[in-house]
């Protein structure tokens, strides 16, 4: 599992830096624009890890973890650019 | 004074502004594409059944033709125990290996799906392929049970062994974490005869998930014709077939409960791993005339007598042979049936699966038939090209899909 763990979270950091080259950082995260998204990545595709291993086959835990971080990261713009609209 | 350069921005310079402008905002919307692609592809192989279908034959196909484990198997996969039972049966003591994920049961689907392995005549329980099978099995989430008899061990087939196919179903079935109607029955060579035999025994009949005959007969009677003539009918063409000694034996002791103990002695006198049998003329002369007549049969030596011998065999051998025939039991069978098959099968003619095809077309059963040219009998041929092993690999890919969708 920690091998397994591991691979989740590169795999998170590196979708989390393709979001911000895709410049879906949220506009208040941009002073910290190329440690956000890369952390958040890696946070949520850890927990998809586990959760699936837990719930689901450990064989599934890798893709959960993929589209778990994919979500979050989709989550946290639309999330961030709402709260940012609302505060305008 | 000091002088003042001043940039002119020509039309050059802003269009080529321009144009890395589009290219970068080009890479953008593509970046999310692939995220949002990523996303679904993701998420459906992982959420659906027939997504995680799919995933669980991709990384299965490699351990089905290489003796080996796959890598993300071994990486990603569940960790596994081996334990070894033993149960009764009509047949005695039948012998199991169980491979089994450690993890608990997944809640989804709430129950694992459970595979018997039937590896044939002979003693196959630490054979490469089937340890590593039976091993990837388990990593996927699978349990994994092989089971072998003394009789099977004596490449010996006995109607009695049918009892022990069902008795280890059952078993497998009761077995922690594994879903009733989530067995399917796996048979490589004779394994998939009786496999199939078990299939119509109405304690499993209705909740059996599937029956795979891997290089297995249909009609015993018919093997038996094809190892008298030495030939295969091939579409009404008689084509030449060489077999391997091992069903010339197993023919030979197994039409040996059928005959006297002096027979059965000198026909195992003649036992050797080139022909299977060859007996010396005097020794020929020393058999009954039943005798003689299943001689003759196996060896292949009166291919112009083959009906003739068969018509000398004892009444008692059309009944064994018959009861050893998933031909007697088609129309019990009620769980789907896959036929696998290579064409240059040198164990057990690929017309029987072709047959059991077409008698399976005929009652309407559904079943899928499949034949290859990448294996001989059970074993995956060395030194394939890459257009056999994609073309025979993609199809047995779909078996597979259809064989894992219990453990979805």
């Amino acid at each position: 599992m920690l091998a397994l763990s591991l691979i989740w979270l590169a795999l998170g950091a590196l979708l989390g830096a393709a979001a911000t080259w895709g410049r879906l950082t949220p506009p208040r995260w941009e002073s910290r624009r190329w440690l956000a998204l890369p952390v958040l990545g890696a946070g949520a595709a850890l927990l998809g890890g586990w959760l699936s291993a837990l719930l689901l086959d450990h064989l599934f835990a890798t893709l959960v973890a993929i589209w778990l971080c994919v979500a979050s990261l989709g989550a946290a713009r639309l999330l961030a650019g709402r709260s940012a609209k609302v505060g305008a | 004074m000091a002088s003042e350069r001043t940039v002119v921005a020509t039309p050059q310079v802003a269009g080529g502004k321009r144009r890395q402008g589009r290219w970068r905002r080009a890479g953008v919307i593509a970046l999310r594409g692939a995220l949002a692609l990523v996303l679904v592809v993701s998420a459906l192989l992982s959420l659906t059944p027939q997504g995680r279908s799919a995933v669980r034959a991709a990384l299965l196909l490699p351990a089905l033709v290489t003796a080996t484990e796959p890598a993300p198997l071994l990486l990603a996969g569940d960790p596994i125990r081996h334990t070894q039972s033993t149960i009764p049966s009509q047949d005695g003591p039948v012998y199991l290996d169980i491979y089994a994920p450690t993890s608990p049961t997944p809640a989804v689907p709430g129950a694992r799906e459970g595979l018997l392995l039937i590896p044939g005549v002979g003693d196959n329980r630490g054979v490469a392929q089937l340890v590593n099978l039976a091993q990837s099995l388990a990593r996927s989430g699978v349990v994994a049970m092989a089971m072998t008899t003394d009789t099977l061990m004596s490449y010996e087939l006995a109607p009695p062994t049918v009892d022990a196919v069902v008795a280890a179903t059952l078993a497998l079935q009761r077995y922690p974490g594994v879903g009733r109607d989530h067995v399917g029955i796996i048979g490589f060579s004779a394994g998939g005869s009786l496999g199939a035999l078990a299939a119509a025994d109405p304690r499993i009949r209705d909740t059996l998930a599937f029956v795979l005959s891997f290089g297995g007969y249909y009609d015993a009677t018919s093997m038996l014709r094809d190892l008298g003539h030495r030939a295969l009918d091939v579409d009404g063409k008689l084509v030449p077939w060489q077999p391997d000694p091992v069903p010339v034996q197993t023919m030979a002791i197994t039409l040996g409960q059928v005959l006297s103990e002096s027979d059965r002695t000198i026909l195992a006198s003649g036992f050797n791993i080139v022909n299977g049998v060859e007996l010396s003329p005097a020794d020929q002369a020393r058999l009954s005339p039943a005798g003689q007549a299943a001689y003759h049969l196996v060896t292949g030596d009166e291919p112009a007598q083959v009906n003739a011998n068969l018509a000398a065999l004892p009444p008692e051998a059309q009944t064994l042979l018959a009861s050893l025939s998933p031909r007697s039991v088609i129309a019990q069978l009620r769980a789907p049936i896959y036929l696998l098959h290579d064409r240059s099968d040198i164990y057990v003619p690929f017309t029987e699966s072709r047959d059991f095809a077409a008698a399976l077309t005929r009652e309407g059963h559904p079943h899928k038939f499949v034949e290859f040219t990448i294996f001989q009998h059970v074993e995956v041929k060395s030194g394939l090209g890459i257009g056999p092993l994609l073309r025979d690999g993609w199809s047995l890919y779909q078996v597979l899909l259809a064989a894992l969708a219990p453990a979805a």
